[in-house]
């Protein structure tokens, strides 16, 4: 009989967090390991600062521990921790850009220049809103519908935006 | 979209470290812990009751107490009661505490001390003087031996970073250029701000006093007093209890975090709470 690799995923999560609820170490990591990853990449590509990205990745693991004796093992981890990721990645992101950089006065050294290709270059120019929602459906590929849920949005709203989004990358891209 | 981002691998570990020791630090609610909780406290009861009768149980109440601290103590900083961002050092090195109680190990720094608006913060570590964002990035480093009490002052234009090296009180200025000897050394305690929290022992008690009037008192040894950056609490660190506890002035409220050591390491010390 043929497995479902999704489904096994899912059993697997669930042990992980009835143990790691337990106390087990080992599957609290495991946890960490296979959510690592999409947490920090989707932090990065809303808010274009690996600094700040791990730091937001690494605030919602430990907003996962603070909660987890009160999580619903019923209810998958991942979209849980996203959307506090993606959520805070957003009020970073528009928190910069309400501030400029040219306020950084005590210290003069430069950021570090980070790797960046065409289309990253573009997704930066989409304001935080619509990068989230490009990010959480083509990375982390949620469907419209979980993403108008884990954003607290209309799913009218995550259409919208996916749809406007999706035309100004293309506009650009040409 | 297939991508990875940069420096992806190292962030992880980075991150690991620090949820680790945050899942290694929490407290499970498992059922038998519930079951045990009464049995725990009504064995503590009785042996303080048994303690209290007898004229040498006073001792041992007192010492009780002094290992104990405040009653109802949260298991660990959940959230800062005031706006602003801690800043910690202990034998681990640099702590950074946010708002809501997340904290981030900047690194291994043995002094520490934030800019003047608290968006960088200046480290030492055993021959480097370092300036670092607060997600710990390093901006710029000085070589200088044995560097310590570095204390960033200035405006929004202009900041200079004194530190003592080498026999010498040293300043550079915010960007790491510049530096320079401005005389020997000398140990100065800092000025008392006026109106500032004070500590002083009185019969055998610590006691915190903010204008001339006692806001907190408690046996043992209280390390510092530290006032918020919106004025309305004051930190108390108390080494003895192994406690930080945290007095709103007006109207009066009191919130204790245990497990200071176990949460930050040994020695932990604030040295700054800043800018709302």
């Amino acid at each position: 009989m043929a497995r479902d690799p999704q489904a096994a995923a899912r059993r697997d999560e669930r042990a992980w967090v009835r143990r790691a609820q337990a106390g087990s170490a080992s599957d609290f990591e495991a946890l960490f390991r296979a959510h690592w990853g999409p947490a920090y990449r989707a932090a990065y590509l809303v808010v274009r600062d690996a600094a700040a990205a791990e730091d937001i990745a690494q605030e919602g693991f430990i907003a996962a521990v603070r909660a987890l004796d009160r999580f619903d093992r019923r209810r998958p981890f991942g979209p849980w921790l996203h959307r506090i990721v993606v959520n805070r990645a957003i009020d970073w992101a528009r928190a910069r850009a309400l501030r400029p950089e040219a306020e950084e006065v005590d210290a003069a050294a430069p950021e570090r220049p980070e790797r960046d290709d065409e289309l990253l270059a573009e997704l930066e120019r989409l304001s935080p809103e619509h990068r989230a929602v490009i990010v959480l459906r083509y990375l982390l590929e949620y469907t419209p519908g979980e993403i108008a849920e884990l954003l607290e949005l209309p799913r009218g709203t995550v259409n919208s935006r996916l749809r406007r989004g999706l035309d100004s990358l293309k506009e650009r891209l040409e | 979209m297939r991508f990875e981002a940069p420096g992806e691998r190292e962030a992880g570990e980075r991150a690991w470290a620090v949820v680790r020791r945050a899942y290694a630090e929490r407290e499970p609610v498992a059922w038998p812990r519930r079951h045990a909780r009464p049995l725990i406290a009504g064995a503590l009861v009785a042996a303080a009751v048994a303690a209290a009768l007898s004229p040498p149980g006073r001792s041992v109440v007192r010492e009780l107490r002094e290992s104990v601290g405040i009653e109802h103590a949260q298991p660990a900083l959940f959230s800062l009661p005031a706006p602003g961002q801690l800043l910690v050092t202990s034998r681990q090195g640099a702590w950074l505490v946010q708002p809501d109680g997340s904290k981030r190990l900047l690194g291994r720094y043995r002094d520490a001390s934030f800019s003047p608006f608290g968006r960088f913060v200046v480290a030492t570590r055993a021959n480097e003087l370092v300036a670092l964002d607060t997600k710990g990035e390093v901006r710029w480093t000085l070589a200088r031996p044995t560097p310590r009490s570095p204390v960033w002052t200035g405006t929004r234009t202009d900041t200079r970073i004194d530190y003592l090296s080498a026999g010498q009180r040293r300043r550079v200025a915010g960007d790491g250029t510049g530096d320079h000897a401005v005389g020997p050394a000398t140990v100065r305690g800092r000025p008392l701000r006026p109106g500032g929290p004070r500590i002083r022992v009185r019969r055998g008690q610590s006691e915190v006093l903010v204008g001339g009037r006692v806001v907190f008192r408690g046996t043992g040894v209280f390390d510092q007093a530290v006032r918020s950056p919106d004025k309305r609490w004051v930190l108390v660190s108390w080494p003895t209890a192994n406690q930080w506890v945290f007095v709103r002035l007006q109207p009066r409220k009191i919130v204790g975090v245990a497990r200071i050591a176990q949460q930050f390491g040994r020695d932990a010390r604030v040295t700054g709470w800043c800018c709302a």
